[in-house]
């Protein structure tokens, strides 16, 4: 929207020659001055540019609504799992961007699995009865895998071959190997979405392609780093608010290194660091309790209480394990910093930096 | 009229022409006919009137200095923001204060969001229980805005209020005070990236007029848009500075409070890193108060870091299934600290309202 031109915003052709003349030419640039300026390029009276101002920003400017109307749009995406989604109030709500970080192996690519089959399924069945975008960074999409999760999870539903068939057409995988694709990719995905009908967008993963190009011990390359997360956010929110579906991307862990002189030794947690923890809505952490039991942690979610659920990976997919009433509640904490267990079963304990 | 015509809210070109045909001063323009300014100064008829007009309407007014008496009144007839958080409150004075901008900086998950949502609904809270009876706009630029959370605060809110009801006036007001219409006078624009946001507030002093009942603005956040699309910081620091003024100006003109949320950036000083408020040191003069939520291990802890009015302090809370409340009584054993979270609990948590926060101590 910002890059609108002044041209089609309906002003009158001298005007935008004229404010042409000064470099201005979108509304962007227009709106970056301020009303002296715009006097000064535009050969206006004070009053005339802020009555210009004005009726650009009218063109440009998101529409108010109450948020009672909002009620009306208001839907969430069942996880299939009753237990989550009972904490969630519904399951992943839509137009928000839901993460799943956690050590390797935990699960992260299995729930996304998962929800795609989810998604696919019809509205009868709890889906969202459409076509799913999945970027794949790291190569662990498996069709096979996605069958086989389907298949296990709704052995009625996919009873017959056309059913999988149509659920595993529907899934549209995208694979990414680079930063500069997977921004090519957002950028790029609106027609996509349209065209495939999809309910839902899978990031997996986020962290693996940026970790992998920027050595943030270089000066600059944090900086370039955080710009080129925060852009991609900004495209999945924009995406999840206009499509009014949900986003799901995933992470990675990292070590976090106690400051100096802070009486916290190093522990492992969420990749990506403080700013990009501030870009997702829902953060679940996946860790591990024992080599076959794992939790879901709820660390960050607007609705939510933090909360602690136990499961397993079956051949249906992710299990909770036991009733509803099953899950237990701790206290939060920071869910940049929130410590992750990993595949050992205890918490890594780095007192010597490495 | 000693004023230069230079002065004048007028076009560069018109005003050229002016100082081209010699006029310098106000006083030489006035009285004459617009025939004459056309003939002497090149310009059109059009242009002569505009002139004309701007004289007339000489843009020097000096508003007449305020005491502080004068002041003093109508600060006390502006009334605060409660946040249903006792101690907060008490730190700030009463409440939000109404007329100021404050931010709200913090980790992420801390509650910033929850904040703002809490104060949408309280800033609803009708007069006769000591709230404002407002409406709310609530500017959206990360798309943290959920409904479900905000129909859980106001549920919280009317019911707190229904059980204050005493006399016939409380409870012809809790007729209209449900959920339905708390979620009507929220006003929701959700801005994608900073042009909207620009655009947008360009646009709220017309929408304020229209709604005289708004008592709160609501940008939510300000770093997020304006941390990124930025080669150029000091184009960035520009228009920051231009927001700020605009945020002041709306806040005192239309008796609003402003309150802006901001994202932590960690600066590395030396070997060592630490978590700042984003958006630069300059932007921290635009906020009137900041507050600062953070986390001291698993408690949540507000800090008031600037406030013209109020003594830095530092209060305890908790965000449950109600909202933003207070935190436990610390004479608790940590032990049952967690329990806390649970929807079970939150009607315990209600009782122990009665002493603590809410409207009815303004009443």
């Amino acid at each position: 929207m910002s890059t609108r031109m002044l041209k089609r915003t309906g002003l009158s052709n001298e005007l935008c020659e004229q404010l042409k003349r000064h470099q201005i030419e979108s509304c962007k640039d227009l709106l970056s001055l301020t009303p002296l300026e715009v006097m000064h390029a535009a050969c206006l009276s004070y009053q005339q540019a802020i009555e210009l101002l004005q009726s650009v920003s009218k063109v440009i400017a998101p529409p108010v609504s109450t948020a009672l109307e909002l009620c009306k749009q208001q839907a969430c995406f069942s996880t299939s799992l009753p237990a989550l989604d009972k904490l969630l109030r519904g399951g992943l709500p839509h137009g928000t961007i839901t993460e799943v970080t956690g050590p390797s192996g935990c699960g992260k690519t299995q729930i996304c699995l998962m929800l795609s089959v989810l998604a696919t399924l019809p509205k009868s069945e709890g889906g969202l009865d459409s076509g799913v975008i999945y970027i794949d960074t790291e190569c662990a999409f498996s069709a096979e895998r996605l069958v086989e999760i389907a298949q296990s999870r709704f052995p009625d539903y996919f009873n017959c071959r056309e059913r999988v068939l149509h659920m595993a057409g529907r899934v549209l995988l995208c694979r990414e190997l680079t930063c500069q694709d997977v921004l090519n990719r957002l950028d790029r995905i609106e027609e996509d979405i349209i065209s495939s009908g999809a309910g839902l967008i899978i990031l997996d993963s986020v962290a693996s392609v940026v970790r992998k190009e920027f050595d943030t011990t270089l000066p600059g390359n944090l900086m370039h780093r955080s710009d080129l997360l925060g852009h991609e956010a900004s495209t999945l929110k924009y995406l999840a608010h206009q499509f009014n579906i949900p986003v799901v991307l995933t992470n990675q862990i990292t070590t976090h290194l106690g400051g100096q002189g802070s009486e916290d030794a190093g522990f492992v947690t969420a990749a990506l660091g403080n700013t990009w923890s501030h870009s997702v809505n829902t953060r679940l952490i996946l860790q591990y309790v024992d080599s076959h039991q794992r939790q879901i942690l709820i660390a960050k979610s607007p609705v939510a209480p933090f909360a602690v659920l136990n499961y397993t990976i079956e051949k249906q997919g992710i299990c909770i394990d036991g009733d509803d009433s099953q899950e237990t509640l701790y206290e939060g904490t920071d869910p940049g910093l929130q410590p992750i267990r990993v595949q050992t079963g205890f918490t890594y304990n780095l007192t010597t930096p490495i | 009229m000693q004023c230069s015509v230079s002065s004048l809210s007028l076009s560069p070109a018109v005003k050229s022409r002016l100082t081209a045909a010699g006029f310098s001063l106000l006083s030489e323009l006035q009285g004459l006919p617009p025939s004459q300014i056309c003939a002497e100064a090149g310009v059109s008829q059009q242009e002569a009137l505009q002139v004309l007009q701007a004289v007339r309407g000489s843009p020097v007014r000096i508003a007449p200095p305020l005491t502080a008496l004068q002041l003093l009144q109508e600060e006390q007839q502006q009334r605060s923001i409660i946040s249903f958080c006792s101690q907060l409150d008490a730190a700030l004075g009463g409440g939000l204060p109404v007329g100021k901008t404050t931010e709200i900086c913090g980790a992420p998950g801390v509650g910033k969001t929850q904040l703002c949502l809490q104060l949408a609904v309280d800033v609803q809270v009708p007069v006769c229980f000591g709230g404002l009876g407002g409406q709310a706009v609530f500017v959206d630029t990360e798309g943290s805005f959920l409904l479900q959370r905000v129909q859980d605060f106001a549920g919280a809110a009317v019911k707190h209020c229904s059980l204050l009801v005493e006399d016939d006036e409380q409870r012809v007001a809790m007729t209209t005070f449900n959920v339905e219409t708390i979620l009507s006078n929220i006003f929701l624009v959700r801005c994608h990236d900073y042009v909207e946001l620009l655009a947008e507030l360009h646009l709220l002093p017309d929408f304020l007029s229209e709604h005289p009942r708004v008592r709160l603005l609501v940008i939510d956040s300000m770093a997020f848009p304006f941390r990124l699309h930025f080669d150029e910081l000091s184009q960035r620091t520009r228009l920051l500075n231009g927001l700020a003024q605009q945020f002041i100006a709306m806040a005192s003109s239309h008796h609003i409070a402003v309150v802006i949320t901001n994202q932590m950036t960690t600066r590395l000083r030396g070997s060592q890193s630490q978590l700042v408020p984003a958006l630069g040191e300059s932007w921290g003069h635009a906020p009137t108060i900041r507050l600062l939520l953070q986390w001291a291990g698993t408690q949540r802890l507000a800090v008031i870091f600037k406030s013209p009015g109020h003594p830095g302090s530092t209060v305890e809370y908790q965000i449950n299934s109600d909202g933003f409340r207070d935190a436990v009584q610390s004479e608790q054993p940590p032990s049952k600290r967690p329990r806390t979270h649970t929807i079970q609990s939150a009607a315990g948590q209600r009782d122990s309202n009665q002493s603590a926060p809410g409207p009815r101590h303004c009443s």
